[in-house]
């Protein structure tokens, strides 16, 4: 059943004044589908339809004789054709039309017209449903009533009690094959233009095709509360709402947050004092120039981008096989942005930074030949920045796919659907993904412009191999160090290989020589007995022809093995240099390969997938961005690759207006918890609205007059009043803002699963500052899990959380239980749910006592004597503050009466065991340095501050960032 | 606004989702309209089942073995097929190859079920077999997701969490949707994730496919370092600082919530390990399930599980057999591989059947039986079979359904299903209406468009309803 295009029953009732339904007045590029058919009726008047002998009515008849490149626009009141000839006409009368009658016009006729298909006219068999054109004149395989009458496809089957006789399908296959001759083809059938078809000057009146605004700043009531613009355009609302916004934040407070916020980690107590101390106006400003220049940065921020990417080390779905090389992209991300690289260039080199890469090598190549005099191109090293170009396509990539799907056809257009899927939302905060099957319900973006990007992706090569278990591409990437790895290898090839060719040529030479010796020897003994006997007889030529022939070793060996005449010593000789050889061929030094793609080698555009489906093919659409976001001047897709990089540059040119909105969104969000658009992937119809549209705008414009540079960005945002609002209820906004929609007050937000991790293990000193690298346990294309459900997974680390493993189907629990992304699909915002498998979690996981026992062996190494003083360090450790004298109170308390009961549980364990647990009395031993972690109860006092840390690493305060 | 959100929340407990927590708790209002449950007063319409427990087969068992009788098939041994192959195929496959198995007929109607399922036999008229089932994969893993998430291809929620997300939980003290021995491979947890739905609706597995399931365990459900009375302790210090941190920041419902999420924790982890306790079990009843006897020891403990959650109120329980070799999947040797794959599993379940109806339960418990697939009349290799999404056998038994029903067919050899055609998506409606839930009605909003399990697909078919 097909659902209405605009159900008025959805949220956003707006749809239906956004896209008024379009009758008679479609625009071109609405429906490409229809044009085309149209235009292949227009193009072909009279030739090959009407005069020209039928072709035989099978389904190769139906291949496109005719290039149907360019769609024409059709205006309305135009005609479609001249008139058919008799034949033609009467063979549709007596034999099509009843049978259109009977079968078909009871449901697709003036009362019913299901899925907005009529088949009793001419102009609405070629303007079609909502599939498309049914009848395509000549063309049997682009004609939908052909593939609904032939059964070939679950989805669209008519009719839908069964399949016609066969004579009645080969009839209407006749009929489009003689070009579909029809009495209204006679020049008086108006095309009717298909309902519900994209209105695209409507369309890009929405708020977010629309140009960047211009605002200017707003002015203020409070002027001197405002630091930078986005104060301004914050105020303004806040005013005119009727909202104060809360008093600022305490400089503890500010610090904690910017510091999870820009790295993800907690201050340091040392970094607290400092900045406590530091009393100049400019001490804020440079703890964000300190944070920003440090390599947690990356680490935190570019864990942002990697929810987006729907980063993943293994591919999840339906075999879970590695992504041994996922890790460089990664690494890439992190380096990217430590290195502020402008946004526009890391998302250009995302979606073509191999087409760059070959630009680049291009000049490389062409330098190493000159100076080698040589056309010859040779086998070089890539240098990291052209290798970056290549890791960075991973992008496109590292999505999940069916890499077991028997049906090859499906499989290819399911990874681009993922592909476009992705960068819909990664970029432009669309749903494509929604047009495969038929155009967007709710945006203004047909199946047509989701084919014409499926062109550039289908002309873009993502999979090495298809058979079952497919395999994805991966692009070299050899160092220096790789290619004389190579050279070196080659070398000792070679080396062996003259070593052989010179023990053969040697060999050679000593048995010629022997024979020939042996040969002078024997003519000799002949012309001996040649003497001795009548020099007539023919026997007697007979030895010396031997002799002769075993001088000349090269001709009479060469039917047999000559090497068999070889010395024993020789013969060991070679054949251990031969083995040596063929030991080394089969294992070159490893190049290294990033996933990531490379053009096809036919670069194609795509016919349009009816219902999605690849065996009910459609129109051709030339490739392109989607109609409704074309620039004024089009974009020319080059014939000789896929157009990723037109495309890609397209998406940052100031044409697009999406793309910044999209990116300055998502650092809003990433600083503040909520977006100025809620949805931060969806910026379609319905998605939300902006709260601060004019603040997105000024903020978009502002980035691309930055550079794009991220840090920057930062730095504004960083420093403005909003951002350094305290997060104290003003009692008056409740009632007006209970949400804080308007940011009068800071929100209270729970970190993000890798912040706890991290925190905790940061808090506790056990955390492991390595950069980068592969944790991964098997290798590339390995099975991650295979039938046998065996979980080899090992987070057994202290690394940060960026370098754990992202196990599609089998996240590390610290992440999926806290919200993590699940790295399937993009993910701007990350929710926060309260279940109670997380207090189980922190209860009892590995993780949380190995934290806690290495916090509480910390306390007990830096304060061996003073209780009181261990609980004031403890509380810097954790909670970035000194605990007041009521909460140290209360910890020393539990403390205490918490070291009773471990002691009367130790007690109670040696009485019911007679063997000592521990040496000594267990209740005043003092911490033991080198047992890291001894069994419970031998030592009560540690028991009981693991148990307090353990408080203090799950209690709220911990996990909540005011 | 906020009192009355708390209140709410105090009344209604911190669950798994017996209530969708973070809808309360999220300040976004319109967010929290998006993941409140979606039906108010707990159904669409009058229930057939309270719960659910799906025997799941992995590697796809063989229907024209077990359920699905085709004495023309059984006279065509070794001969070609007259039924075009499909269009794709996992593997080749070859002439047709005859049931190595006898069949018998059993119950008030005559059902024929083969040797391999002797005691299941003698459940017959409780069960109402769907010989018309297909699908749309002829691979493990697309097949598993298709099967367990409506989807081969998008990431989606598992019915499971469906379901859960629909009617809540009975239970607050434990999970809704338990799963028991899951297989990590052919799409692991996204079997029994919850995708776009609130994280509280995902099952929360017990073990895994590799390990025993005397061994089947909630992660993190112990503490080996604290005692009870330890723990205990520290939960009420931990709740000290917590009341005291929360007085600063009053407006905050998630703080709370992380409170009494602590709490709930901790009653889960003394409730879990009861329901999971056989002791009280009498001999009897351990026997029924065949935990006497080696080979069906383990499966029989999972469906015992299986019934004492579903006794204490967990809304969705599945069970999955499981073998560290290769499963149901007989691309070769299928006499030896369903013969110890049915062994293993036939009693236990016969004695599930019989337990959940000696108890009462099967009047409220919907029991959903089989694999991913089913497998071809013809043969691959000499003795094997191969995938069929075409045509398969799986079955309902208890709440709601008609009891010694056959409903659907297959062809005469058990190749397509042919009449009265049950998609994945219809069996899934279908499950969905006797739970009293309309798979049309039940959604959620997420990137843009409502979302069912059902897709754009599904319907229900009346005709097995009771």
């Amino acid at each position: 059943m097909f659902q209405p295009y605009f159900d008025s029953t959805r949220r956003n009732d707006s749809a239906w004044s956004l896209f008024p339904v379009a009758r008679p007045s479609v625009t071109f590029a609405a429906t490409t589908a229809i044009v085309i058919g149209l235009s292949v009726a227009l193009a072909h008047p009279q030739a090959g339809w009407a005069n020209d002998p039928p072709a035989p009515p099978t389904a190769e008849s139906g291949e496109p004789e005719v290039e149907t490149s360019e769609p024409a626009a059709i205006e309305p009141g135009e005609t479609v054709a001249s008139a058919p000839d008799e034949a033609g006409l009467r063979f549709f009368e007596t034999k099509i039309r009843p049978l259109l009658i009977d079968r078909c016009v009871g449901c697709h006729g003036e009362d019913d017209a299901e899925s907005d298909l009529r088949l009793d006219h001419l102009s609405d068999m070629l303007a079609g449903g909502v599939s498309g054109p049914a009848v395509v004149p000549g063309k049997l395989d682009e004609s939908l009533l052909i593939a609904a009458i032939g059964f070939q496809d679950e989805l669209l089957q008519m009719p839908p009690d069964g399949k016609l006789p066969d004579a009645e399908i080969e009839l209407l296959k006749e009929w489009i094959a003689r070009g579909a001759p029809h009495p209204e083809a006679d020049g008086s059938g108006v095309p009717a233009p298909r309902k519900s078809a994209i209105n695209l000057e409507e369309a890009k009146k929405f708020w977010s095709f629309r140009p960047l605004s211009s605002s200017p700043v707003p002015a203020v009531q409070d002027a001197a509360w405002v630091i930078n613009p986005i104060d301004a355009f914050v105020l303004s609302k806040l005013e005119s709402e009727g909202l104060t916004p809360s008093r600022p934040a305490d400089k503890r407070t500010l610090l904690r947050r910017v510091t999870y916020d820009l790295t993800g980690l907690p201050p340091t107590p040392e970094a607290i004092e400092a900045f406590l101390a530091d009393e100049s106006p400019d001490a804020y400003a440079r703890v964000i120039d300190h944070l920003l220049e440090s390599k947690e940065y990356g680490e935190h921020w570019g864990r942002h981008w990697l929810d987006i990417a729907r980063y993943a080390d293994s591919n999840g779905l339906d075999e879970n096989v590695a992504h041994g090389n996922a890790w460089r992209y990664r690494d890439y991300v992190i380096r990217s942005l430590n290195q502020d690289k402008p946004l526009d260039r890391f998302l250009v080199e995302q979606m073509a930074g191999d087409l760059l890469a070959n630009e680049e090598l291009a000049k490389l190549h062409a330098a190493d030949a000159e100076a080698a005099d040589t056309a010859e191109p040779t086998e070089r090293a890539i240098p990291t920045e052209i290798a970056d170009l290549r890791i960075a396509t991973g992008f496109l990539t590292l999505g999940p796919k069916v890499l077991a799907e028997a049906d090859k056809d499906k499989m290819r257009m399911d990874i681009i659907d993922e592909q476009i899927d992705t960068i819909g939302r990664a970029f432009l905060g669309l749903t494509l993904g929604c047009a495969r099957c038929h155009d967007h319900k709710f945006d203004p973006v047909s199946t047509a412009d989701y084919y014409a990007l499926a062109g550039i992706l289908g002309s873009t090569r993502t999979m090495e191999s298809l058979k079952t278990v497919a395999k994805w591409y991966e692009n070299p990437i050899p160092t220096e160090a790789d290619i004389a790895a190579r050279r070196d290898h080659q070398a000792q090839i070679a080396q062996r290989n003259e070593k052989i060719a010179s023990l053969i040529a040697a060999a050679k030479a000593d048995l010629a020589a022997k024979a020939a010796a042996e040969a002078a020897e024997a003519a000799e003994a002949a012309e001996k007995a040649a003497e001795n006997t009548n020099a007539d007889e023919p026997a007697a030529d007979e030895p010396a022809a031997e002799a002769v022939a075993a001088a000349k070793p090269d001709e009479a060996a060469k039917p047999e093995d000559p090497e068999a005449l070889f010395s024993a010593e020789t013969k060991a000789e070679l054949q251990r240099l031969r083995d040596e050889v063929k030991a080394l061929e089969k294992s070159p030094p490893p190049i290294p390969t990033a996933m990531g793609v490379t053009e096809e080698q036919e670069i194609a555009d795509v016919r349009i997938h009816v219902r999605g489906s690849h065996l009910t093919l459609g129109a051709t659409v030339p490739r392109n961005v989607p109609a409704v976001l074309a620039p004024a001047e089009p974009i020319v897709m080059p014939s000789g690759t896929s157009g990723r990089l037109e495309m890609a540059n397209w998406m940052v040119s100031p044409e697009n207006p999406l793309t910044p909105r999209v990116m300055a969104n998502r650092v809003w969000r990433w600083h503040f918890g909520r977006g100025l658009v809620s949805t931060t992937d969806n910026f379609g119809i319905l998605g939300d609205q902006p709260t601060h549209p004019e603040l997105l705008d000024w903020l978009a414009s502002q980035w691309t007059e930055l550079g794009w540079s991220l840090k920057s960005m930062h730095r504004l945002i960083l420093l403005s009043n909003t951002y350094q609002l305290g997060s104290e209820v003003v009692e008056a906004n409740l009632a007006i803002d209970p949400d804080n929609r308007f940011r009068w007050r800071s929100d209270v937000r729970r970190l993000q699963a890798e912040s706890i991790r991290d925190g905790m293990l940061a808090a506790s000193g056990l955390i492991d500052g390595t950069m980068g690298g592969s944790m991964l346990h098997v290798g590339n294309y390995e099975f991650i899990f295979n039938h046998t459900s065996k979980d080899d997974t090992s987070y057994d680390t202290y690394r940060r959380s960026i370098y754990l493993p992202v196990i599609r189907n089998n996240l590390y629990d610290g992440f999926s239980l806290f919200d993590y992304s699940t790295a399937d699909v993009v993910n701007g915002d990350r929710q926060t749910s309260t279940v109670a498998p997380q207090a189980l979690f922190l209860l009892n996981s590995g993780l949380v006592m190995d934290a806690a026992n290495a916090l509480a062996d910390r306390l007990l190494r830096d304060e061996p004597q003073d209780d009181a003083r261990r609980v004031v360090r403890l509380y810097q450790l954790t909670l970035a503050r000194y605990p007041e004298t009521e909460e140290a109170d209360a910890m020393l308390a539990f403390v205490e009466a918490f070291r009773r009961v471990a002691a009367e549980r130790a007690a109670a364990q040696v009485a019911a065991n007679p063997q000592p647990l521990g040496e000594g009395d267990a209740t005043q031993s003092p911490p033991a340095e080198d047992a890291a972690n001894p069994a419970a109860g031998t030592d009560p006092l540690r028991d009981a501050w693991v148990a307090a840390c353990q408080g203090l690493l799950v209690c709220n305060e911990f996990h909540y960032v005011p | 606004m906020i009192p009355s959100r708390r209140r709410l929340l105090q009344a209604s407990a911190v669950g798994f989702g017996h209530v969708a927590l973070s809808a309360l708790l999220h300040s976004d209002a319109a967010a929290a309209t998006d993941v409140r449950r979606p039906i108010p007063d707990g159904h669409h319409f009058a229930p057939r089942a309270k719960r659910v427990i799906f025997l799941f087969m992995k590697g796809g068992p063989s229907h024209i073995d077990t359920f699905d009788y085709k004495p023309l098939l059984q006279a065509s041994d070794g001969k070609d097929s007259p039924i075009e192959k499909p269009r794709v195929q996992f593997a080749a496959t070859g002439k047709l190859l005859a049931s190595p198995w006898k069949f018998d007929q059993y119950g008030e109607n005559g059902i024929p079920v083969s040797t391999l399922f002797p005691n299941v036999a003698k459940c017959v008229d409780d069960i109402c077999f769907l010989h018309s089932c297909h699908g749309t994969n002829a691979a493990h893993g697309g097949a598993l997701l298709k099967l367990h998430t409506g989807s081969d291809n998008f990431v989606r929620p598992s019915m499971g969490a469906w379901v859960h997300y629909g009617l809540g939980t009975e239970n607050d003290n434990l999970p809704g949707f338990v799963t028991i021995c899951p297989t990590l491979a052919h799409g692991g947890v996204k079997n029994w994730g919850s995708a776009f739905l609130p994280a509280e609706h995902q099952g929360v597995p017990l073990g895994v496919a590799s390990q025993p399931s005397t061994d089947a365990r909630v992660k993190f459900i112990s503490n080996d370092r604290w005692s009870s009375p330890q723990q205990r302790m520290q939960l009420e210090w931990i709740n000290q600082m917590n009341r005291r941190h929360l007085t600063d920041h009053a407006v905050e419902p998630s703080l709370e919530a992380r409170i009494a999420s602590f709490e709930l924790a901790f009653r889960m982890q003394s409730d879990m390990p009861e329901a999971q306790d056989f002791s009280q079990e009498t001999e009897a009843t351990m026997n029924l399930y065949g935990i006497d006897e080696e080979v069906t020891s383990d499966f029989g403990r999972q469906c015992l599980l299986a019934r004492r959650f579903a006794e204490r109120g967990v809304r969705f329980v599945q069970v999955t057999h499981s073998d560290t070799n290769v499963q149901w999947d007989q691309h070769s040797d299928l006499k030896k591989g369903h013969d110890k794959n049915a062994l293993e599993v036939d009693k236990p379940i016969a004695g599930l059947l019989t337990d959940l109806k000696q108890r009462g339960l099967l009047e409220d418990t919907l029991v959903l039986w089989g694999g991913e697939f089913g497998r071809t009349p013809v043969a691959q290799g000499t003795n094997g079979r191969d995938h069929n999404p075409e045509g398969f056998t799986m079955w309902m038994a208890g709440a709601g359904v008609k009891g010694g029903f056959r409903y659907g067919a297959t062809d005469d050899f058990g190749y397509y299903a042919v009449e009265n055609k049950m998609h994945i998506h219809d069996v899934h409606a279908t499950l969905l209406h006797l739970l009293g839930l309309d798979h049309e009605r039940l959604t959620y909003r997420h990137a843009g468009r409502d979302f069912r399990l059902t897709d754009v697909a599904g319907k229900v078919h009346t005709d097995i309803l009771a």
